[in-house]
């Protein structure tokens, strides 16, 4: 499964929206999520890599599409 | 605690223990003798290094993930602490979260997230430690002065921590006949990153700083400190007791005299 599908799945099962509310445009605002609701979305990505999600790198993502890029490059260093 | 190691060869638990307050906790009783087992919720990569400053002081380190506010995870963590040491002589309840909302704006979903992680998670692993505190033990929890006073969208959190206060008397009633301890302590504003987190007033680092008869914020090392002291033999004595450590702040509250910024 893709980054983005995993994400998706994460995303609107946390916030209880559906698979179609989720697009790389969508911001966590426009997700309605809030602060629970992204440590709970931290934590489930964080399970699903094996990664370690920096809070303040958060401030600098505008969008789904950032932090799918975000993720791929952490899962790229995990690696190394 | 003088210069002796008054901890040496008890197996201590820091819920929470990787940074912070449970961060300095877990290495003043890795140098009172104490070999610790570290739970984390997140960042493995600080439980590790906190871990590292550990064994630098002679003792052993145990990382755990595990969230506390889930019951699985509790039993799980508590399964392998069982497994690898077969027993526990000290319990510091220390992890928390909490959503900063005032009460009427507070959710179903925040108030649950609180109440779990802060107060049942402390029912939880009490139930479990008492099992493995074989030749009696001691249990202190951090609790917080907002547990008795009104502080900006603290609701919850205040909540969960007077939930901790009142469960600390009644666990030192029925744990006093195994010879277990237990106590609270209830820091006022610390200078930690969770004081960010937690509170509504970006100024209230300074205006703690400016009212706390002491002269200075608490600091994590000092909480540490008292941990230790509850921890040790030289306590056991005070049961069930909520000891608060702020500087004085909680007294001065009311004192005109306090200055405002």
């Amino acid at each position: 499964m893709s980054v983005e599908e995993t994400l998706k799945k994460i995303v609107t099962r946390v916030t209880r929206k559906p698979e179609t509310a989720f697009s790389p445009e969508a911001s966590f605002e426009d997700l309605d999520a809030d602060s629970l609701d992204i440590v709970q979305i931290l934590v489930a990505l964080e399970d699903a890599y094996d990664i370690e999600i920096q809070d303040e790198e958060l401030q600098k993502i505008k969008n789904m599409k950032d932090f799918i890029a975000y993720i791929e490059r952490k899962i790229g260093e995990k690696g190394k | 605690m003088g210069n002796g190691k008054a901890l040496r060869g008890k197996v201590a638990l820091i819920t929470g223990g990787s940074r912070g307050i449970g961060r300095a906790i877990t290495l003043r009783l890795a140098e009172e003798g104490a070999d610790v087992i570290i739970n984390y919720f997140r960042k493995k990569s600080t439980a590790e290094s906190t871990a590292q400053e550990v064994l630098a002081r002679g003792v052993k380190a145990h990382i755990i993930k595990a969230n506390v506010g889930e019951p699985e995870q509790i039993e799980s963590m508590f399964d392998e602490i069982e497994a690898e040491f077969g027993r526990l002589d000290i319990l510091v309840n220390n992890a928390a979260s909490g959503v900063a909302r005032s009460a009427l704006e507070l959710d179903d979903r925040g108030w649950d997230w609180t109440m779990d992680i802060n107060a049942r998670a402390f029912l939880l692993c009490a139930r479990r430690a008492a099992g493995l505190m074989k030749n009696g033990g001691k249990m202190v929890s951090i609790s917080s002065l907002g547990s008795r006073l009104v502080l900006p969208a603290y609701t919850a959190v205040g909540v969960s921590k007077a939930a901790v206060e009142a469960l600390t008397r009644y666990l030192a009633v029925e744990l006093a006949p195994r010879g277990i301890c237990v106590n609270s302590v209830a820091p006022g504003a610390v200078a930690s990153e969770a004081l960010k987190l937690y509170t509504a007033d970006p100024n209230l680092p300074k205006s703690a700083w400016q009212t706390t008869p002491a002269g200075r914020m608490v600091r994590p090392e000092d909480i540490a400190n008292l941990v230790a002291f509850l921890c040790s033999q030289q306590s056991d004595m005070i049961r069930g007791q909520t000891i608060v450590i702020d500087g004085g702040l909680s007294l001065t509250l009311l004192n005109p005299e306090a200055k405002e910024n």
